[in-house]
């Protein structure tokens, strides 16, 4: 499985979705997760404004080696996150499916509130779905 | 921007990534809605124009990102760019129509969509004295929150309803201010 | 100057996306819950929307099938023809199956394993009890009405591990039409 982690912060880099898809990751406090999620909205914001090339699209991944996280930012202004493995070579792919999950699963359902944290089931189950099978 | 045209990205999302519905379905569905919202507000077609736009709106907020995550479209260089795309893109992947594009102002800053065949007015009929009912004014308001989404201000309104026996249906799109502010950190 | 009057009922208009369907079902939920209070008067209300969808559907359909039309005399018969045929021409699939209660003369269920209106939404667990699939039990009550066996339609959720929004549409004839149909 390719996914080992998923974060999605709202335009105000809010946390509103994080889930972990495997067992061996270290399980943070609900709290951590929210200073995580604004951290990195800040670190994205400071990086494109020092980037030494104009029009810079911000952090697009940091690679370390026991992880690498990649950055999906949308015109909208959302991003999403995602842990994987070193070295995973097709994390535009798998965010680029993951975003039409949500404009599906997320955006289409009545009772989810914009901008507030994601409690779809089905957005859940459809994760776990593919999820297994990347 | 893409390399490929606009209308052979539109058709060719239209055809790969698009789940379809009986368009007859859409019709009648929209169709007892606006019956519902005129029998709500008694007939007052001023205010079932306003709830038609309201609820666009809350659409529009929605649908950007459907519209983003499956053509693949990025930002716009510019809003005759952003005209285009609508067009040729949006209408086609949601509505497989085509909309004209047509009557710009000097100042690049409005212009009208065209609808020649417009999907949601199949089988209506509209009441008697009702001349100031926009029946279709759910697309104003999804132009006007799909386009906030993306920190384009606009004003969307209809012009002529072929529905109102008018010659055409025409839906006048004015971008008042880009929200620069509002522009997510390294898109500027 | 061409009115709907000129135009042909026969030619079907083609497709538009699930997603415009969606979105606009989404608004029309939402709208719906803030007037009313609690589950059982938005399942109506959103059965009303259908009712009026299924009205005209129903005839639509019966104007298609020209001279193969037949009017069902026989509730069976009738509800074969909404699970297969009033089914295609909204959704493009009859639905999954038909089943008559054992219990209750006047029941009978469709069952349906992926409602169309369903596709996307996911209910919060303290409304759990609500199924938005009263639209199409809207248009199916519509239907039966349309073809003199009144009958009342409501949505139940039903899923299964493998079918998580599968709804059973369950239906009540009025007493006249289990008295017609025992008579003949």
């Amino acid at each position: 499985m390719a996914i080992l982690s998923l974060y999605i912060l709202n335009k105000s880099g809010g946390l509103v979705y994080q889930r972990d898809f495997t067992e061996k990751l270290n399980k943070l406090s609900a709290n951590d997760y929210l200073v995580l999620a604004g951290t990195f909205h800040g670190i994205h914001v400071i990086a494109s404004k020092i980037s030494p090339v104009s029009h810079s699209s911000g952090i697009k991944s940091i690679d370390s080696s026991t992880f690498s996280l990649h950055c999906l930012q949308t015109p909208t202004g959302i991003k999403f996150l995602l842990v994987t493995d070193p070295g995973q070579s097709n994390a535009h792919l798998l965010l680029s499916k993951i975003y039409q999950l949500y404009a599906d699963y997320v955006m289409k359902n009545p009772f989810h509130q914009l901008e507030m944290p994601i409690r779809s089931d089905q957005f859940n189950r459809q994760l776990t779905i593919y999820a297994s099978s990347t | 921007m893409t390399s490929k045209p606009l209308k052979a990205v539109g058709e060719e999302v239209w055809k790969t990534k698009i789940d379809k519905v009986n368009a007859e379905l859409v019709a009648l569905t929209y169709g007892s809605l606006v019956a519902q919202l005129c029998r709500d507000f008694e007939n007052n077609y001023d205010r079932v124009n306003e709830q038609l736009d309201k609820m666009g709106y809350n659409i529009g907020l929605r649908l950007i990102e459907d519209f983003l995550a499956r053509s693949g479209i990025g930002r716009c260089s510019s809003f005759k760019d952003t005209a285009e795309v609508i067009s040729k893109v949006g209408f086609k992947m949601f509505l497989n129509v085509v909309p004209r594009v047509s009557n710009w102002s000097a100042d690049g800053k409005t212009f009208s969509l065209y609808i020649d065949d417009n999907p949601l007015a199949d089988f209506v009929e509209l009441p008697p004295q009702s001349e100031n009912l926009w029946y279709s004014n759910i697309y104003c308001g999804v132009l006007r929150g799909a386009l906030e989404m993306t920190q384009m201000q606009v004003h969307a309104e209809f012009v002529s309803d072929v529905l109102q026996g008018h010659a055409a249906t025409e839906i006048k799109v004015q971008l008042l201010q880009i929200l620069k502010d509002e522009i997510p950190a390294a898109e500027e | 100057m061409t009115s709907i009057y000129n135009r042909s009922l026969h030619r079907r208009s083609g497709d538009v996306s699930l997603s415009l369907f969606a979105l606009l079902f989404a608004e029309t939920v939402a709208y719906s819950q803030k007037h009313v209070k609690g589950v059982n008067e938005l399942e109506e209300r959103l059965n009303s929307l259908g009712y009026s969808v299924g009205y005209r559907m129903s005839e639509l359909v019966m104007l298609r099938e020209g001279k193969n039309g037949v009017r069902s005399i026989e509730i069976l018969e009738l509800m074969r023809d909404v699970h297969q045929n009033l089914w295609k021409a909204l959704y493009g699939r009859s639905a999954h199956s038909l089943e008559k209660s054992r219990s209750e003369e006047d029941e009978y269920m469709i069952i349906d394993n992926n409602p169309i209106e369903l596709t996307f939404i996911s209910v919060p667990k303290d409304i759990s009890q609500l199924s938005c699939a009263a639209f199409t039990a809207g248009i199916v009550e519509a239907a039966l009405d349309g073809a003199q066996f009144p009958a009342r339609v409501t949505a139940h959720s039903s899923g299964t591990d493998q079918f998580p929004q599968r709804t059973i549409y369950l239906v009540k004839f009025e007493p006249q039409v289990v008295e017609r149909e025992a008579s003949k």
